[in-house]
């Protein structure tokens, strides 16, 4: 491996890694705020693309319009989804495994519902900038740079609202102590309904802007979803700027063993270092050893 | 579950044994028989997925992978070292059981229900993907065939016993034993003193260590039992359908498949994912037709049954006013 040819493998997996990112975030926002592992975030990816699809292609809506109108249907499908089920089983007897449960139902609900409705084929959108970048010798299609610029401005943009808004403190009181943060007048459901909508909208960006280079059909989100676990595990459950830094980390880890290895291998790697990190550091990598 | 059998328990067991002894016995029709053999076969696999799920607590997403290893291990070994089928299904289930140990040691650390789901699934994953990859061995996703198929022997009084895709019933009353034992396994294991630590290992784990219960060990014994079980029911149906494919055998449908017929009959009692395993091979048989909505009602199926019938149809009965049953505690 020459020494452009490594970074440009780096370059690549910072991009993927943002993605990835995302996803990641998603779930520990999830996780983090109403303790629910959600096996349904891969369909919010997966229906976010089909709908950036729907207005950016078939309508033929310009992408910097269909985009947030896509991302904003994928929110209000989150919350829909939240009340609907999740909302029924907090708190019930045995909720922590009835609630995975529920979501593993939404997920081949929702896979085989778009399987119905959009049909098996393959859709791609086109590239929504064109071009390529060059610095020294190594190339970056525009495109690439763009997912990279995208994903990390979401994610400053989520990390403001967390850090800096009311909805985010509120969010924020929630997840650590539910009962006090109604003490003191937050409405824990109606956070857990957005909170739900937000990780949905996440899943939809990442969709948005990696929908040009992968292709969008009903079983697109399993591998994502799979990638967002290792996400989770390697930064520490529930933790978001543990998925945000775990996410990059796995992309740069799998652009460099895809290249020694071969493609195929890719979701070993990222599967065979979450189950290292398991015996190593359950906690994840940027966690503390719980007391 | 711990009350001691009664007259009227022991006589519905019977009853039930006797009804799947004799059924081949009134019809020879190898459709029906196919779609029992399969019900058996799934029906260890829920049973030993609920024993590690329902009644240990360990909310595992990635049992497939023994069902795999089961398969494709005694598959490879029938092919490759030229042994008998009755022999390599047990060696397909102790491959099962080691891998169980390999992945039971990390996850069963952790007290964490999501980490023990993602782990669980991701080494499923890794399962699947290097079976589809390693294409020298084992075909990848053109699939496995030439699995030897079991031999047949001469059984004093009854004759000639054969394995053939014509004549289901040899098949079937293999599958049957395997059933048998496979919930003798969990059912004594459940009610001796081993069960009561298993109970009280989900219901409040601290507890139980204080009062010396060795948690670790107690699950791993459990997930060993539950992978060997598994990877035999899977090792059987290598030599039963003859052909494999990691996407059949190795991939999430499979799992959920297993997942719902657990969730339908009922999480954490012994004949739930019995039911389960019957009513929803049957009806996916009844829905070949209608083969794109299969999994869109598994779908639905899981959440209904999460939403309103959190302990499955076989609990249905205490919905039921004028029966009045003592409040035993199975499935809680």
């Amino acid at each position: 491996m020459t020494f452009y040819l490594l970074i440009e493998q780096i370059i690549n997996g910072l991009i993927i890694g943002s993605t990835y990112a995302l996803i990641g975030s998603g779930i520990a926002l999830i996780y983090g705020t109403m303790r629910v592992l959600n096996l349904a975030h891969g369909e919010f990816y997966m229906l976010g693309g089909y709908f950036v699809f729907y207005f950016a292609v078939t309508l033929g809506i310009p992408s910097y319009l269909a985009i947030p109108i896509a991302v904003f249907l994928a929110f209000v499908l989150g919350v829909v989804i939240q009340r609907m089920t999740i909302h029924y089983l907090l708190g019930r007897e045995g909720w922590m495994f009835s609630s995975i449960a529920v979501t593993l139902g939404l997920s081949i609900f929702l896979q085989n519902a778009a399987l119905l409705m959009f049909g098996e084929q393959f859709q791609s959108i086109p590239y929504y900038v064109s071009g390529v970048v060059e610095i020294g010798q190594v190339r970056i299609p525009a495109q690439r740079i763009l997912i990279f610029v995208v994903a990390m401005t979401t994610i400053a943009v989520m990390w403001y609202i967390l850090k800096r808004t009311r909805l985010g403190w509120a969010i924020r009181a929630t997840s650590q102590d539910r009962d006090a943060a109604a003490v003191v007048g937050i409405p824990a459901e109606r956070i857990f309904m957005i909170t739900f909508g937000l990780a949905a909208a996440l899943g939809a960006i990442a969709a948005a802007m990696l929908a040009p280079i992968y292709a969008i059909n009903p079983w697109s989100g399993l591998p994502l979803l799979l990638k967002g676990f290792v996400v989770v595990i390697l930064g520490g459950l529930g933790s978001f700027p543990g998925a945000i830094a775990a996410g990059l980390l796995l992309g740069v880890i799998e652009a460099i063993g895809v290249q020694l290895t071969s493609s195929e291998w890719r979701d070993l790697i990222s599967f065979g270092l979450m189950i290292a990190v398991i015996w190593w550091r359950p906690w994840g990598l940027f966690g503390s050893k719980p007391a | 579950m711990f009350e001691s059998l009664r007259a009227r328990h022991w006589l519905s067991i019977l009853i039930a044994v006797a009804v799947m002894v004799g059924l081949p016995l009134v019809t020879q029709d190898t459709y029906l028989l196919h779609v029992l053999i399969l019900a058996m076969v799934f029906g260890i696999f829920a049973s030993a997925w609920n024993f590690v799920t329902g009644f240990a607590g360990l909310k595992t997403f990635g049992h497939h992978a023994f069902f795999a290893l089961g398969a494709y291990g005694s598959a490879l070994i029938g092919i490759n070292a030229g042994l008998s089928p009755w022999v390599t299904i047990w060696l397909g289930g102790f491959i099962a059981a080691v891998a169980g140990l390999f992945i039971g040691l990390p996850v069963l650390r952790i007290k964490s229900m999501p980490h023990v789901a993602i782990v669980t699934l991701g080494f499923a994953e890794i399962v699947r993907i290097t079976l589809s990859n390693l294409t020298d061995i084992t075909r990848g996703e053109l699939g496995l065939w030439g699995i030897p198929a079991f031999e047949g022997f001469t059984l004093p009084g009854i004759g000639e016993v054969s394995f053939s895709p014509a004549d289901k019933a040899a098949y079937y009353y293999l599958a049957l034993v395997l059933l048998l034992l496979s919930m003798v396994v969990i059912t004594t294991m459940m009610r001796s003193k081993t069960g009561l630590s298993i109970i009280a290992m989900r219901d409040a784990d601290d507890a139980a260590e204080s009062l010396g219960v060795n948690l670790t060990r107690l699950k791993l014994q459990v997930f060993v039992v539950s992978s060997f079980l598994v990877g035999v029911a899977g090792a059987f149906y290598a030599h039963y359908i003859s052909i494999l494919t990691p996407m059949a055998v190795a991939g999430v449908d499979l799992m959920i498949m297993i997942i719902a017929m657990v969730l339908v009959g009922g999480l954490g009692t012994l004949t739930g994912p019995l039911a389960g395993a019957l009513i929803l091979t049957i009806l996916v048989e009844l829905l070949r037709d209608l083969d794109t909505f299969r999994l869109l009602i598994y779908g639905a199926l899981i959440i209904f049954s999460v939403m309103f019938l959190p302990r499955g149809l076989v609990t249905i009965g205490e919905f039921v006013p004028w029966r009045k049953r003592p409040a035993d505690n199975e499935g809680k």
